[in-house]
């Protein structure tokens, strides 16, 4: 079964840039353009995976939502991409290296825009991960 | 109408006190009194004076610890020193604690309104020139804000769809629509690169890193920007030969911002360098240093543009192909290796290439 993925960003061409990749690559993606959209997606359905803007609407809305999943017993098990267009705030990165912003047990941090290569392997890496772990704890 | 303008004076005789009040009496100004300094530095705190007049040579405490205390409370008040034994060293000692002038008993109220006009038209300059930086501080802030913001994400957007119109087309486009799109992502990317020097220069203090130094492999950070640039120098078909002690000692700093100065100084020499051409990096021991060289046989820098690379938001007049960004990378990177204690230097020849050495202290246990 093919998995499903939301994404939370405020921004439609990036997300259309992104969605378009995730699709072709065979995803199930819904798309969620503000936080509050995107926390009541969250409590619908769960999700194998959330893509996750940091800036949105006055501040960094993603930070709040990232802290609401670690706060949520379920949701905390759910793997988030995060994909940041502020890099200043991260200084220097290597595309491609691992940054975990450690929000929720497995997580990790690109830059935006994000090359679908790179994408792809996230995506991959990170659901994988939140089964492997999910395998061992039970 | 503007406020008018507090003086505090500090001087146990009463006589200098009333005869000082009377002098200013009439003129734009709110005077207050104190025959000795606790009285005078409470005063300060209450009163908020723009200007304070202190006697030396005064029972309790001093004239001088009177205005050491007044510094620490509020070093945009202007202080002047009246006395009654007026000495060359104690004039020194005064200005050496913050006095801005100095008026030597017995003065005449001519002399003593002039030098209150000219320590009040100080300290409008102090006063204005905090709100000119603060000033400064925000546009600087704005401007970030608004490079992040307005230029960034719509560069982002198009350039992520960009990779998904590729990446859906990759078994539909001819060579020639496939090198077409390629332009244009690398332009973007260029672009995206300059904004992110912008922002570096913009929002990171640099010697900030000092707190977090630890010990590092040059060879590992100079890998790390290899790998980083693989792709840029394949992409101009250019060699990068490496000869990296194995053995080099470690130095002391921070891996991301050595790397990244690395980057900066090897992607310059990639940019400026001929397609085709080789590019040597070198890394050895000397003396109490690691010495690194990036040389490149490339377009070269000018006499007059030499002393000016590593200036920042500077791009040389001479020289072909003097592509986005030339400036600021060095900028960054001459912070980064100066936070180091280490220096940079340039050598360079038109049209024949370019050399960067860079040292770095070797690791020591010796703090």
């Amino acid at each position: 079964m093919a998995k499903r993925l939301l994404i939370i960003d405020d921004d439609p061409d990036f997300v259309s840039g992104i969605k378009a990749i995730l699709d072709t690559a065979g995803f199930e993606v819904d798309v969620a353009y503000d936080p509050k959209e995107g926390l009541q997606a969250l409590q619908r359905q769960p999700y194998d995976l959330l893509l996750l803007d940091i800036m949105m609407g006055r501040g960094a809305e993603g930070v709040m939502i990232a802290r609401k999943l670690r706060k949520d017993a379920k949701l905390r098990e759910m793997p988030v991409l995060i994909i940041t267009g502020m890099r200043e705030q991260i200084a220097f990165l290597f595309p491609g290296e691992p940054i975990h912003p450690h929000f929720v047990e497995v997580d990790e941090l690109v830059e935006k825009p994000v090359e679908p290569n790179l994408l792809l392997e996230k995506v991959n890496s990170l659901i994988q991960a939140a089964e492997e772990r999910k395998a061992g704890v039970s | 109408m503007e406020a008018k303008s507090k003086i505090l004076l500090i001087d146990d005789e009463e006589v200098v006190l009333d005869s000082c009040t009377q002098i200013l009496a009439g003129g734009p100004y709110q005077v207050a009194t104190a025959s000795d300094g606790t009285a005078g530095l409470r005063l300060v705190q209450e009163f908020q004076p723009d200007l304070v007049f202190v006697d030396l040579k005064m029972p309790g405490i001093s004239g001088f610890d009177v205005m050491e205390k007044v510094h620490t409370m509020d070093p945009t008040i202007v202080m002047v020193v009246i006395t009654g034994f007026a000495t060359i060293s104690s004039a020194v000692d005064a200005m050496k604690r913050g006095a801005y002038d100095f008026l030597p008993k017995p003065f005449t109220p001519e002399e003593f309104r002039l030098i209150t006009c000219r320590s009040l038209e100080k300290r409008k300059l102090v006063l204005e020139t905090i709100a000119l930086r603060q000033e400064k501080e925000m546009l600087r802030e704005h401007f970030a804000h608004i490079v992040s913001h307005e230029l960034k994400a719509p560069l982002s957007a198009v350039q992520q769809s960009l990779f998904a119109l590729e990446f859906e087309l990759s078994k539909t486009l001819s060579e020639s629509q496939k090198e077409k799109l390629e332009r244009a992502k690398i332009r973007i990317d260029d672009l995206i690169k300059l904004i992110n020097s912008w922002l570096r220069v913009i929002s990171v203090d640099i010697n900030k890193l000092k707190e977090g130094f630890t010990q590092i492999s040059v060879k590992d950070e100079i890998s790390k920007a290899l790998d980083n640039l693989e792709l840029y120098a394949v992409r101009k078909d250019i060699e990068i030969v490496t000869s990296i002690g194995d053995v080099l000692h470690p130095v002391i700093g921070d891996g991301l911002s050595l790397s990244e100065a690395f980057v900066n100084i090897i992607g310059n020499a990639i940019k400026y360098s001929h397609d085709g051409s080789r590019i040597v990096v070198n890394a050895k021991e000397n003396g109490t240093d690691v010495v690194i060289s990036i040389q490149d046989n490339g377009v070269g820098i000018s006499e007059e543009d030499l002393p000016h690379i590593f200036d920042g938001f500077y791009r040389g007049k001479s020289g072909q192909a003097m592509a986005t960004g030339h400036g600021i990378g060095l900028a960054v990177s001459r912070q980064i290796i100066e936070a180091h204690n280490g220096s940079i230097v340039v050598e360079s020849e038109l049209g024949k290439g370019t050399t960067f050495t860079v040292r770095l202290p070797k690791w020591s246990n010796q703090p």
